[in-house]
């Protein structure tokens, strides 16, 4: 099977090109709704209706795309910190983390009632949440960068003393917890530090603004800066770049630490958004999901909004699918993740295609089988 | 030897086109049984595209692929595997974790799937390494190889899977002089079994020596076919190049500028494997000289060469470039221009364009950035003056140079390190891979930075372009730089037992 999708690609040189310039992920996604379609098949529904009902869900109305927005904006700002790690050769895979650290530097500026304009206090928050996120991500980046541990162990280890963290931090008799309250919390975050809600009767904020232009402003950072060039040639060849005159180790603590920072803004974004307090598992994987989002855009900013907007549709329209056609909302995840693993299959593939036309030979259908 | 001639392998008006680049045009060639066919041809001539069509790798736009006289279809490496080719690239792909035996039989469907049971197969191995007279230890892990063994083991691979034509793309340019004598013997007991091979390599001397026939390509089409026996260098070198070449010592003003601009002093370091490769070497170099360094390949020259550029640590002694301590040197890159002898790994950003690796030490400086921003359109122009200065055939700048032949990739570096003409360059196997006029031009570029007044440290393992280039040759054995001599008077016999490690009387 591996065999056929391999051969397609051997044969058709000009889908490899194209593919590459990004039409890849959309054949990954295709291929994932194709292969979901299947599965809600075997559950006895339509695929058809049930993709119809996913649809409606997330664009049948001004209201159900805001929802869409609104769950958007954190993979927005949390997908391209992980993507500029990507295109550094760096699994920055601490999002969730960030978000944690993030979350509660601007719980605590956000809880406390400034005598100062809403807008300088959202500021504040902001500023907080990226203080806290930045430290908390000098570890792993440290770690990373100075003493070669294995990025993926360092962030992913610090995710789970972030959640922990936070929720001895919103316990009582921290001062940050709510008092009395049944489920520990955070208290509420001051009303001049809420994000206004740009649309009448939804929880719109401008988060996925922040978002967009970040996923912007990185794209242009990637290709337009030097520091940008530094950090695409060290995801090329570390060794190079070594050589070039480049600060390896500078250019992974930096890049690490921008992901730290979008972290802590995608947390403070959920916070003074929407959830306007802080508690354990308020971010309930999001974190994760950007690995997935800025996997699925190939480490390209500018494909993080797409993607971004694609995983955040499927989930808003997943609820409407499952409340309609009655299949499980656990199904939009597996789509996701069918969505994912089809855009890593292409990129392999196609990875393959140019390792063989240009480099070398390897028979990778049987390389698999062989080591099964 | 060819009495009897039998076509092994035979293919015919094979057309391969990549955007914007002919790179086969209607190549008709046959290779017989028993044969070396020898494939000559400038860099991005289109011998390793048309390789890449008979064992797979690419589908030929139009033409036909006999294998004894039967008509096939070559779509995947696996089935040209099947009709007994075995090909060992250019740029050879192990897998690095893997022992040597696990990369030999990996892609060899088992009988039984789901488990390993290597027994067998390493008695087949060891077998063939004895038969063949190339040892690899199957239990090694292919990283720690040295190049040579990790070209037998490609070559292994290819007999485990009982390859009757085997395909060898530039295999001596890795080779130490005896490990080619090594290669040479296994290939003639191969064409004794009635196996053929196909050798492509730039060197001629050995093209002369090994082959049967050699065909010459030049732009994408076959230039003609001719028996070695009737072969001679000039005729071959202008089928090849157009015109004719010379590799004699180049005439040269002398030396006027004095000043030391490398200064070594007592430098030790160790190899990838932790052992001493440097054992106390003093070596001074200065503006406006070549020192060449002569060796056999793994005698300390990597090491010399990554301790320059602060690649590697030191373990002892000291390095100084015009004056400042190496370490400080490191952060800017433009004091030294290096051609590193592993280019993929060290010289190139493959996926990144040709315009972007010409830069990728200059980048951040105007023009290519003002104000903060990369300025595409610098960074495209001088790409394209340096591809015409330094002749590197590429369609574009915007091509990503993984698309370029090997020794148009060589081009690349060569233009960047030394288009910055920096005091001094380090050229470490700088002509590995190139072809005879691209060799010539590498050639009168380091002299033209010699008379510019850079100092340059010219390592090559070729000893005939050492003495043609050199002002001065060390020779070194074993980390030690085993004597030092003039390179007017230097004499190719003495230098020989040097590198061996003979220590003679101190010629004058
Ligand atoms: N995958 C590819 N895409 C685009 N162009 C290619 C590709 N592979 C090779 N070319 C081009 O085809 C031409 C022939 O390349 P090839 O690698 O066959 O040369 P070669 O004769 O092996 O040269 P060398 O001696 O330098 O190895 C070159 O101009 C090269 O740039
Ligand atoms: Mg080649």
């Amino acid at each position: 099977m591996n065999n056929k999708k391999q051969r397609g690609y051997v044969s058709l040189p000009g889908i490899g090109d194209l593919a590459l310039s990004g039409l890849r992920p959309l054949i990954g996604i295709l291929l994932g709704l194709i292969a979901g379609a299947g599965l809600i098949a075997l559950s006895g529904v339509n695929p058809l209706s049930a993709y119809v009902a996913m649809l409606k869900g997330a664009f049948g109305s001004p209201q159900a795309f805001a929802n869409v927005l609104v769950r958007a904006s954190p993979l927005l700002i949390g997908g391209v910190g992980v993507a500029i790690g990507i295109k550094a050769g760096l699994w920055n895979v601490g999002i969730e983390g960030y978000m944690y650290a993030g979350a509660i530097g601007a719980g605590m500026v956000g809880i406390a009632a400034l005598p100062v304009a809403p807008i300088v206090h959202i500021i504040l928050s902001f500023l907080a949440a990226i203080a806290f996120a930045v430290v908390w991500g000098l570890g792993p980046a440290y770690m990373k960068a100075y003493r070669g541990v294995n990025e993926v162990v360092a962030t992913i280890m610090m995710n789970y003393v972030a959640i922990f963290f936070t929720s001895w931090m919103v316990h009582e008799p921290q001062p940050m917890a709510e008092p009395g309250s049944f489920f520990p919390m955070s208290r509420m975050i001051a009303p001049t530090a809420k994000l206004p809600i740009l649309m009448k009767g939804t929880s719109l904020h401008p988060g996925f603004i922040i978002g967009l232009i970040a996923c912007v402003v990185l794209y242009f950072v990637l290709r337009y800066t030097p520091f940008g060039f530094r950090t695409r040639m060290l995801g090329v060849n570390p060794v190079g770049s070594r050589y070039a005159g480049v600060n390896v180790r500078q250019q992974m603590l930096f890049v690490l630490l921008i992901g730290a920072l979008m972290g802590g803004v995608s947390g403070a974004v959920e916070i003074l958004g929407l959830k306007q307090r802080v508690y354990m598992d308020f971010v309930a994987g999001v974190g994760y999901e950007s690995v997935a989002v800025a996997l699925l855009a190939g480490g390209n900013p500018l494909g993080v909004i797409a993607s971004a907007l694609f995983f955040s549709a499927l989930k808003a329209g997943g609820a409407t699918m499952s409340i309609q056609t009655g299949v499980g909302g656990p199904m939009t995840v597996v789509i996701e993740a069918l969505c994912v693993i089809f855009v890593i299959g292409v990129g392999y593939s196609e990875r393959k295609r140019l390792e063989r036309l240009d480099v070398a030979e390897k028979e990778d259908k049987e390389v698999e089988y062989d080591v099964a | 030897m060819t009495q009897n001639i039998e076509i092994a392998m035979r293919m015919e008006g094979i057309t391969k086109r990549f955007p914007g680049v002919l790179a086969n045009d209607r190549i008709s060639l046959d290779c017989r049984k028993g044969e070396v066919l020898g494939l000559l041809g400038e860099n991005g001539a289109g011998k390793t595209t048309l390789m890449n069509i008979l064992y797979g790798l690419h589908q030929p736009d139009s033409g036909k692929i006999f294998i004894e006289g039967k008509e096939v279809k070559i779509e995947s490496p696996a089935k040209a595997i099947e009709l007994g080719i075995g090909m060992v690239h250019q740029h050879f792909k192990l897998v690095d974790t893997l022992t040597a035996l696990e990369n030999v039989i990996l892609g060899i469907p088992s009988e039984h799937p789901m488990v390993l049971d290597l027994a067998p197969a390493r008695k087949r191995f060891l077998s063939l390494c004895e038969e063949y007279d190339l040892y690899v230890d199957p239990t090694v892990e292919t990283w720690r190889l040295s190049v040579g063994k990790q070209q037998w083991l490609e070559i292994l691979k290819a007999l485990y899977r009982d390859a009757r034509l085997l395909v060898l793309d530039e295999p001596t340019a890795v080779l130490t002089p005896s490990e080619g004598e090594q290669l040479f013997k296994a290939i003639r007991k191969l064409t004794k079994e009635g196996r053929s091979v196909i050798f492509i390599s730039h060197k001629f001397g050995e093209v002369l020596e090994i082959t049967d026939r050699i065909t010459v390509i030049r732009d994408g089409h076959v230039v003609g076919t001719v028996p070695t026996k009737e072969a001679t260098y000039p005729e071959l070198a202008r089928m090849m190049v157009g015109r004719p070449v010379s590799m004699d010592r180049k005439p040269r003003p002398s030396a006027t500028k004095i000043d030391p601009v490398l200064v070594m002093e007592n430098v030790q370091a160790n190899n990838d494997r932790g052992l001493p490769a440097l054992k106390n070497i003093n070596l001074t170099v200065k503006a406006g000289e070549i020192v060449g360094v002569a060796g056999v390949d793994g005698n300390g020259q990597l090491e010399l060469a990554e301790c320059i550029v602060g690649l590697r640590k030191r373990t002892g002694g000291s390095i100084r470039i015009q004056g400042h301590d190496v370490d400080r040197v490191m952060a800017d890159p433009s004091f030294v221009g290096y051609i590193p002898a592993d280019r993929q790994k060290v010289g190139l950003f493959l996926t990144l364009t040709v315009a972007e690796n010409l830069v990728v030490k200059d980048y951040a400086k105007p023009p290519f950035t003002r104000r903060g921003v990369l300025r595409y359109q610098a960074i495209r122009q001088h790409a394209n003056r340096l591809i015409k200065e330094y002749n590197i055939r590429t369609p574009s700048s915007e091509v990503q140079v993984v698309h370029l032949s090997g020794g148009n990739q060589q081009k690349v570096v060569v233009a960047r390190e030394m288009s910055a003409q920096p005091p001094l360059v380090i050229a470490s196997q700088a002509t590995r891979g190139l072809d005879l006029g691209a060799v010539e031009s590498v050639h009168n570029f380091l002299l033209k930075e010699r008379n510019r007044g850079a100092a340059v440290l010219f390592i090559s393992t070729e000893l005939q372009e050492v003495m043609s280039l050199s002002d001065r040759i060390i020779v070194m054995f074993r980390g030690e730089i085993m004597g030092e001599m003039d390179g007017e008077a230097a004499d190719i016999n003495v230098i020989g037992q040097m590198m061996l490690g003979q220590v003679t009387e101190v010629v004058a």
